[in-house]
């Protein structure tokens, strides 16, 4: 074995040995057949017509010398680097375009791995659900869980679950050193993370104790909190810090994993949230209340999530059409059900369709690089028919040729795929920040050992394919090719064909994809040019927050002076032309609420068909803050006190429930009667949750008469630039609280370009992708009329001889690009047609069969076709027909 | 007489035969095999070279680069120690062979 391994690593020395000894043989034979008489000349000739073919005994005693096939390999590969590194035109093309290839999908697949395919980083992963309850029939896909539910979940799922716990998130200030710290906190059942299977880094998680009415409030750090504020502190189980009003004492730490549903700074345990434990007491008073909560269940080993699910659903089955509830769930016409998801499923649905679309596009990229590098290929085999040939005649066998071509691609497809994880390092970030729009499952994203397993696959067999082709086209008639010159050899019609498969292949595919990238682009652009029902425009707005102790939920009154007064500071600014505050400005995200209302004389019995509509707190100045149209009646103003007459102002769509009389002037109630509002105004309607989404009935509850406290939402006019007025905000609120945060200072224009950012890179993403492929297949057309003008150079001067027109001979060129351009287009637009349809939950008012787009498609590509003809057409046009017949 | 090629398994024999009487090069032991068969068994050159290096590779010869008779350079085969013991094998087992053949043809048809 040692003699092996040694011959394969000190195969040159050997080879070279070879050489010299069968040239020694030959000598000395044509020595012995000078003595025996021969002229020189024949002596020679005689002795090697007796060796016999030299290359295929060279070969044979390579073969016995053992490891023929490593040997052969690495023989290939140094054959092949040399080859590569002789044409570096064509080896930089074809790395970059394999480069890109591959890179684009290494980028999506290293994201699918992480956010659809690992298992969730907790010991108890796999074994997760998350229970869901929707009310399909009113068009709510997640109403979220009440308390009471909960609880029913809880007692009743022992046969399914080992462990059911609860989850909700709120903002407090965590004072740390005497400075406010606004902490995402999580709040959860004591036993949340021993049922996901999470183990502190330092000191415990929460314990049964801990979650008792009256016990110490207790904190656990999320890793990165801990890391970033505290520096790792060792120490820090044990101290204590104030958070609503309260001290809360540190337990633990938590590892550094993701968290899900969402990120959080600290944990606390329900007791200790002022409102989880506040409202679970008023579940004896109003049942299913706080419908706000996450609840995750661990199945019990052996239990599958679908068993999982229907004992969900038959839990929230007999709980809605429990006679007691009935009225609240009213389950016939609502549809309310329950279910379980797996948590891995639940977390990415929003991105799951995307990333497999995206996965697509990347392919078929990949496809279009493939067929382009093949194509390169085939073009550079013509030149190196005589080579093959001559290797062929002294014995080269045909599989030993096709070996050494797919050695080749393979080898260029692995520095394309070094390319590509270059590629793919540097776009993962972007990439991960747009995927963060579709999932929270973004925290596990990296190029680790199985996406790079998953490069090398993709590299081997984009190697294998796009060699296998020009390989298979290597069929060598070795007299032909050798006898005639070496530009003029080979080009068969088999070869021919091939490169017009693949060019029509290539724009089948991008046709594919610029289609569905016009769809896009036609759809964002509508997108942005919907009428929202406001004026953007130098409008900023900030988020501010009452402290819950300073100004408790049943005295609204507090917070709400403190709001007035704010406003009316910030109007009192130079430069400032409406100051407002309202609970939450458009497209700032959220779910439409959905109050029932009765109108004055029109009250019906039927709870089904009591319209409903969505509620706004506003404060006098915001309509005229935020640039709505006031369409009829009056706006709020300060005679609007939580004394006066109850008033609301209602948008245009809910006025269509008057049928046609005007709303100004009469009454409405929410509360089946009990309280009366008179509508005193009709104002324009708005796109609050969506650009996309229609606009629904909505109510204006003045600010003076808001019946609970609010997160408010701070909204100045300016003139000239919003973002300058941003410390004159933070010192109007200051000035009257010196301790409420604000947060999340934008301008309109940024919520709704925010709004918009998603749509917009889906866009151009795949605007960037179709792109690409357009130029590359432009560059595969050009290349092959180029190669196809080279060869028939002869030809062309042949033709002008016997008179031809230089135009004619164009248009002959120019119709063998644009017949294998009008065959791809055909073929692309039926695969565009069948595609578009997984676009469609992506496209707004844009129909996935839009003829404009494809007419648009179609022109582009058939206009650039040409181009790409012409350029190397007009070489054919420029011939002397007296070289081009000497050229032979 | 017509020049024998020959028989499958028989050359690696020769060549140890030929080493076993000195050291020599490709071409001379493709000539001496002919010489000493009076040019009746002819070495086919692109069985050769593989052969030697088969062999070589069994560890039966050893080869080194030395000066011809001629005064080229020229790569010289020897026998090794294992390469004597094949060859008592060798030639052990090809005489039985031929003893074998010799009587079945020796056998008289009536």
């Amino acid at each position: 074995m040692w003699k092996r391994l040694n011959a394969l690593f000190r195969h040159g020395d050997l080879d070279r040995g070879l050489n010299a000894e069968v040239r020694f043989h030959i000598e000395m034979e044509t020595e012995k057949n000078i003595r025996l008489g021969m002229s020189p000349e024949d002596a020679r000739l005689k002795a090697h017509r007796s060796f016999g073919p030299m290359e295929k005994h060279k070969e044979e005693t390579r073969e016995a010398r053992g490891i023929g096939w490593l040997e052969t390999f690495v023989a290939d590969l140094r054959y092949g680097a040399r080859a590569l590194f002789k044409h570096p035109g064509y080896t930089t093309l074809a790395v970059l375009t394999l480069g890109l290839g591959i890179g684009a999908n290494t980028a999506i697949f290293s994201v699918i791995n992480g956010v659809l395919l690992k298992p969730l980083p907790y010991e108890h992963g796999d074994r997760l659900v998350v229970l869901q309850q929707s009310a399909p029939l009113l068009g709510r896909t997640n109403t979220g869980i009440a308390i009471a539910e909960y609880f029913d979940y809880r007692e009743r799922g022992r046969d399914v679950f080992d462990g059911v716990v609860e989850y909700h998130q709120m903002n407090f200030d965590l004072i740390n050193r005497g400075d406010p710290d606004r902490v995402a906190t999580g709040v959860v059942s004591a036993s949340f993370f021993d049922v996901l299977g999470i183990k502190p880094v330092v000191g415990r998680t929460f314990a049964e104790s801990d979650d008792l009415q009256g016990a110490e409030a207790v904190l656990i750090l999320s890793h990165t909190y801990w890391q970033t504020k505290f520096g790792g502190d060792p120490n820090i189980v044990g101290q204590v810090f104030e958070m609503n009003d309260r001290p809360h004492r540190v337990i633990g730490v938590l590892p550094n994993v993701p968290h899900y549903p969402q990120e959080n700074d600290v944990y606390m345990p329900v007791h200790a949230c002022p409102f989880r434990s506040g409202a679970e007491a008023n579940i004896a008073r109003q049942r299913r209340v706080f419908s706000a909560l996450n609840v995750f269940g661990r199945l019990k080993p052996g239990v599958t999530a679908e068993q999982a699910a229907s004992a969900v659903g038959s839990i929230c089955h007999n709980f809605s059409n429990d006679k007691q509830f009935a009225q609240a769930y009213r389950p016939a016409t609502s549809g309310f059900q329950g279910t379980a998801i797996e948590v891995r499923d639940a977390l990415t649905t929003g991105a799951r369709d995307l990333l497999l679309i995206l996965l697509g596009i990347t392919g078929m990229i990949l496809l279009i690089a493939c067929a382009n590098v093949a194509n390169l290929t085939l073009a550079r085999m013509l030149g190196r028919d005589r080579e093959l040939a001559m290797r062929t005649a002294l014995g080269a066998g045909r599989g030993r040729l096709v070996r050494q071509l797919l050695t080749e691609s393979t080898l260029l497809a692995a520095c394309g795929g070094v390319v590509g994880v270059v590629f793919a390092y540097g776009t993962i970030g972007m990439l991960t920040r747009f995927v963060g729009r579709f999932t929270s499952r973004t925290g596990e994203i990296e190029i680790d050992l199985i996406v790079l397993i998953f490069t090398l696959g993709v590299s081997v067999v984009t190697g294998v394919l796009f060699g296998t082709l020009p390989a298979l086209g290597s069929r060598v008639d070795v007299v032909s090719a050798l006898k005639q010159g070496g530009s003029q050899a080979g080009g068969s019609s088999g070869r021919k064909r091939m490169q017009g498969a693949l060019i029509v292949a290539q724009v089948a595919v991008s046709v594919v994809l610029l289609v569905g990238a016009g769809l896009l682009l036609a759809s964002f652009y509508r997108l942005q040019q919907v009428e929202a029902g406001y004026r953007t425009q130098g409008v900023l707005t900030a988020q501010v927050f009452g402290n819950f102790s300073k100004y408790p939920n049943n005295q609204p009154q507090l917070l709400i002076d403190v709001y007035t007064a704010m406003i009316e500071r910030l109007q009192l600014q130079p430069g400032v032309i409406a100051a407002a505050i309202t609970n939450a400005v458009p497209l700032a995200g959220g779910v439409p609420g959905t109050t029932r209302f009765d109108i004055e004389g029109r009250v019906t019995d039927d709870p089904e068909r009591r319209p409903t509509t969505d509620t706004r707190i506003a404060s006098p100045k915001y309509f005229e803050a935020i640039g709505v149209p006031v369409v009829g009646g009056r706006v709020f103003n300060d005679l609007d006190t939580r004394e006066s007459q109850r008033v609301v102002v209602i948008n245009k769509s809910m006025a269509k429930y008057w049928e046609g009389t005007d709303p100004v002037g009469s009454k409405i109630s929410t509360d089946r009667g009990e309280t009366w509002f008179t509508v005193v105004g009709v104002v324009g309607d708005v796109r609050q949750y969506g650009l996309a989404q229609e606009t629904i009935a909505q109510l204006y509850l003045p600010l003076a008469q808001s019946p609970s406290t609010l997160a408010g939402r701070l909204l100045v006019r300016t003139q000239g630039d919003p973002l300058t007025f941003a410390g004159t905000l933070r010192a109007a609120v200051r000035a009257l609280d010196s301790t409420m945060p604000v947060e999340g200072v934008e301008t309109l224009d940024d919520l709704r370009s925010e709004a918009l950012a998603s749509p917009r890179l889906t866009a151009t993403l795949l605007a960037v992708f179709a792109f690409l492929a357009l130029l590359v297949t432009l560059a595969g057309i050009g290349g092959v009329i180029a190669t196809s003008v080279q060869q028939r150079t002869k030809e062309f001067g042949l033709r002008m001889a016997l008179g031809a027109r230089r135009d004619s001979v164009l248009l002959m060129v120019l119709r063998q690009g644009l017949t294998l351009v009008l065959i791809g287009l055909a073929i692309g637009v039926v695969g565009a047609l069948a595609a578009g349809r997984v676009l469609s939950s992506y496209l707004y008012q844009t129909a996935p069969r839009d003829p404009l787009i494809f007419a648009g498609v179609a022109a582009l590509f058939i206009l650039s076709g040409v181009i790409a003809c012409l350029i190397p057409a007009r070489r054919a046009t420029t011939v002397d027909p007296l070289i081009a017949l000497r050229a032979e | 007489m017509a020049k024998l090629d020959l028989l499958q398994g028989t050359l690696d024999l020769l060549i140890l035969k030929t080493l076993a009487l000195g050291a020599q090069h490709g071409w001379g032991i493709s000539q001496r095999i002919q010489q000493i068969s009076d040019n009746v068994l002819r070495v086919n050159q692109g069985s050769l070279y593989p052969a030697l290096q088969r062999l070589d590779t069994a560890g039966w010869i050893e080869s080194e680069w030395g000066a011809s008779e001629n005064n080229r350079q020229a790569k010289f085969y020897k026998l090794t120690k294992k390469g004597e013991r094949q060859l008592k094998e060798e030639t052990a087992q090809w005489e039985r062979m031929t003893i074998a053949v010799q009587r079945i043809l020796d056998v008289e048809t009536t």
